[in-house]
């Protein structure tokens, strides 16, 4: 917020005085060098610049048009980078984005305070009957990867926890062959840690012995080369990219991880990620909505960002 | 340097010119100051590192924080016992290994090696000890982890891969150390054991390796220096769990390894225990050096 209103303040210093430093320059004879000229493109490139940024502001009235933007820090790309990319075309409307966490965002948007509210997570039950609208706006998938040469495709959801809670160490006892359970775990900063803990873990705690390896990547060519290995990364990172070995993707609950289980929800080590509004959206924050669920934005930043876009699969 | 100038008393110092006098005794303040400020900056990381670390003892517990067996920081829980024995699991184990590997090769380059062979074997072994240490980690990762999982089928990670690069690291720093330490002794005493019928392998481990005790027992404790120490390359190669590992083909983890892999996330409690942490390594290599210098007034 402090940064929006300073770059209006700022727009509006710049136009008076680039308008005095052009001037001053067209007052000079044409006989510049290379150098002189190049730096009267980048003054006169400022100066657009300026202006551009100053139409945007001129009229204080129609910045009035503001919505916020809070909730969830796994969302927070995506909203950001959509922010950005709405105000750009919408030079009239202001959006503030901030993450506070999936909780504090159903609870400002229920309270008011807040115009979209965002969340990583379901609603609890006693947030169901405080008339929130859900818009689902992407997915986010993980796999659990074992080496091609492991015989296993796939686990329950128990046995998977049994598993990473180390009380499963033999891949006979998931119906495997004989050989012990090597877990690959990620470290405590990773994003990814934390919705595994979340979705499959829920009160028990991970094995310890685990290896711990600080990059996706690493545990994706760990897994692949060891046969009794077993780890988890998002999904957008199994298939494999420049040459790096195949690893295989296991089953859980009988279900295949792709884009469509996962938007389907099928696949159970998903979640959704959703916008909350109180009421149905209307004006800005439905224009605002419309554009993180256009092909724009799903196909690039949510895309990027290793999420699955709202459409793949079609949305419930 | 003229003789007079080297005189400590004032007397000497009237005998050269004005213009000597002051070049001497900038130079003198000069070294003083190069010599000052970095006694300064260790006496500086101390304060700094202990100031930080203090909370431990008042806000955890000193006990708590050395015995502890759990090392966890989501549930704040900071024991560093598995992380002390991880430490000197990987670092004797690399002792174990590199040791005889260093004094063989430093016995070679001094009592057996032609100088045509000692001068190629000579800067090969220098040439190891200046290669960084992400290089030998890299090369533990990629190559040495995957050969380990191969025939331990385990994932790789763990002591026994952590005990290869580090005794490879090690060798030079111990062998170079040796090698001064054998050729330090006389040419004489070799003699006599020949000439009292005495084979070159008899020579060498009955009277020159003896004689040299001391000065190898430097050279592996500088050695343990390095390896307890060491991070990046541990890093790449231990696991990083932090338990008491049941197997040398076990995840595990060290002081410096699981300071480097919190470091970037924590905050609280959890940086304190980091700065603990940092400060018992602090305190490992100050005993460590202490011995070396028992050690050295005891040859002398």
């Amino acid at each position: 917020m402090q940064h929006r209103k300073s770059r209006h303040v700022y727009g509006r210093g710049h136009r008076s005085v680039l308008f005095l430093s052009s001037r001053a320059g067209s007052d000079r004879p044409s006989r510049g060098t290379r150098v002189y000229s190049a730096a009267r493109l980048g003054v006169l490139a400022a100066l657009a610049f300026s202006l551009l940024m100053s139409a945007g502001c001129s009229n204080q009235k129609q910045r009035v048009d503001e919505i916020s933007v809070s909730g969830s820090t796994t969302i927070l790309p995506i909203a950001e980078q959509a922010a950005e990319l709405f105000m750009a075309d919408h030079p009239t409307a202001n959006v503030l984005v901030s993450g506070l966490g999936s909780s504090a965002g159903i609870e400002a948007v229920s309270a008011g305070t807040t115009q979209i509210g965002t969340s990583s997570r379901d609603l609890k039950e006693e947030e169901q009957g405080l008339g929130l609208i859900d818009t689902p706006i992407a997915y986010d998938g993980i796999a659990v990867i074992v080496s091609e040469e492991n015989p296993v495709s796939g686990l329950t959801i128990e046995q998977l926890r049994s598993v990473f809670a180390g009380e499963i160490t033999n891949w006979s006892e998931v119906g495997g062959e004989d050989r012990p359970i090597e877990l690959v775990n990620r470290d405590e900063a990773s994003g990814t840690r934390e919705a595994f803990k979340k979705i499959v873990m829920e009160d028990k705690p991970f094995d310890r012995r685990a290896a711990v390896l600080p990059g996706t990547g690493q545990v994706r060519d760990v897994v692949a080369r060891a046969p009794g290995a077993i780890g988890y990364i998002s999904l957008g990172f199994v298939a494999p990219r420049f040459n790096s070995i195949s690893v295989k993707a296991l089953k859980i609950d009988g279900v295949a991880p792709n884009e469509k289980t996962v938007a389907d929800q099928t696949y159970p080590i998903g979640r959704l990620l959703h916008f909350f509004t109180k009421g149905e959206p209307t004006g800005l924050t439905k224009e605002y909505i419309d554009f993180v669920l256009s092909d724009t934005i799903q196909q690039g930043v949510v895309v990027d960002a290793g999420f699955i876009p709202i459409a793949e699969g079609g949305a419930k | 340097m003229s003789e007079p100038t080297e005189g400590h008393s004032t007397g000497t110092l009237q005998l050269v010119s004005r213009s000597t006098y002051v070049k001497e005794t900038l130079l003198k303040s000069l070294f003083f100051a190069c010599a000052f400020v970095f006694v300064l900056a260790v006496a500086l990381i101390f304060v700094f590192v202990g100031w930080k670390a203090w909370p431990i003892v008042t806000d955890y517990g000193l006990g708590k924080f050395i015995t502890g067996t759990v090392w966890s920081s989501s549930t704040e829980e900071f024991g560093i016992l598995p992380l002390i024995v991880g430490s000197f699991i990987v670092t004797l184990g690399a002792l174990a290994l590199g040791t005889p590997l260093a004094v063989g090769t430093a016995v070679f380059l001094s009592d057996v090696a032609s100088p045509r062979v000692r001068s190629f074997v000579r800067p090969a072994v220098e040439l190891l000890a200046g290669v960084p240490s992400v290089v030998y980690g890299f090369f533990g990762i990629i190559l040495l982890r995957s050969l380990v999982a191969q025939f331990s089928g385990t994932l790789g990670f763990g002591a026994f891969t952590a005990w290869v690069v580090l005794a490879i690291m090690i060798v030079p720093t111990i062998a170079a150390l040796s090698e001064d330490a054998l050729r330090s002794i006389p040419e004489g005493i070799r003699e006599a054991s020949y000439a009292m019928g005495a084979t070159q392998w008899q020579t060498i481990y009955k009277v020159v390796v003896p004689a040299a005790k001391i000065g190898i027992i430097d050279a592996i404790i500088l050695g343990m220096g390095r390896a307890i120490g060491e991070t990046m390359a541990v890093l790449m190669v231990v696991g990083n769990a932090p338990v008491f590992p049941n197997s040398p083909f076990a995840p595990l983890s060290t002081m410096t390894t699981q300071i480097v892999m919190d470091m970037p996330y924590a905050v609280g409690l959890h940086r304190t225990a980091l700065f603990a942490m940092a400060a018992m390594l602090f305190i490992f290599s100050m005993l460590l050096v202490a011995t070396v210098r028992l050690l050295s007034r005891l040859r002398d």
